[in-house]
């Protein structure tokens, strides 16, 4: 049976796991800076390096570099969020009014980067890009099942302050 | 409204220290000075039972209720 907290825990092994994916998305994240900078380049270089055929950049390639920043830099802010709930529930008790806080911004980001796949969308149509940004419902479940958690946090946090304050 | 505890008020009447109490009811120094601070949400029947034996006293002699600070029954 798989411990809830201490060395080999579920706990523990979300933390490392959460560590390395936030170290890869900061990688990805100079990796499509390194784009941006050199993405307006790129025919140029084609041309530098004697490669054949037309290299075309256009709008389109922007939303699909904008559309991944917006990915991963939700996908960042959730993993720092999760990281700091572990840290909680590592040191005492998760249930603590911090956590519903958290819990409430992952709620937030999760819906704002699914509502970006609208402004993608719209910005694809406009510069006619073949990017890939449509909702998905499992996701819009996961974000009200993330705000019902964070108040399942709140009425925690205050109940564990009840408790600790009954003598 | 709040209610207010006047345990320290007793406490002096019967010349009792808190550590002493503690020791009496079994209930920890700590647990003891949230009640007589008044930071307690809640008491337990028997907690309230333990301390009214030890302090020889009613429960209307260590809570009173508060309308906005003004006491609504004082007991003297």
């Amino acid at each position: 049976m798989i411990k809830a907290i201490g060395k080999g825990s579920l706990a523990s092994i979300l933390a490392v796991a959460l560590h390395v994916v936030r170290v890869v998305v900061w990688i990805a994240f100079a990796g499509l800076s390194a784009a941006i900078v050199a993405i307006p380049f790129l025919p140029a270089l084609a041309r530098f390096v004697g490669a054949e055929g037309d290299i075309d950049v256009d709008a389109g390639d922007f939303v699909e570099v904008l559309k991944h920043f917006i990915t991963f830099g939700v996908t960042l802010f959730v993993v720092e969020r999760l990281l700091e709930i572990l840290k909680t529930l590592r040191f005492g008790s998760p249930f603590v009014k911090e956590n519903a806080d958290c819990f409430r911004k992952l709620g937030w980001a999760l819906l704002i980067g699914e509502g970006s796949k609208i402004v993608i969308s719209i910005l694809a149509a406009i510069f006619d890009a073949d990017v890939d940004a449509g909702l998905d419902g499992i996701t819009l479940i996961s974000v009200a099942a993330v705000f019902v958690l964070s108040e399942v946090f709140r009425e925690g946090a205050r109940m564990k302050e009840e408790q600790d304050l009954t003598v | 409204m709040s209610i207010s505890v006047k345990l320290d008020r007793v406490l002096l009447d019967r010349g009792m220290s808190l550590t002493e109490l503690s020791e009496r009811v079994g209930v920890t120094i700590a647990n003891l000075s949230i009640l007589k601070t008044g930071k307690a949400k809640a008491i337990r029947f028997s907690t309230l039972e333990a301390i009214c034996k030890e302090l020889k006293c009613q429960p209307g002699d260590i809570l009173f209720f508060e309308d906005d600070g003004k006491p609504i029954r004082h007991d003297d």
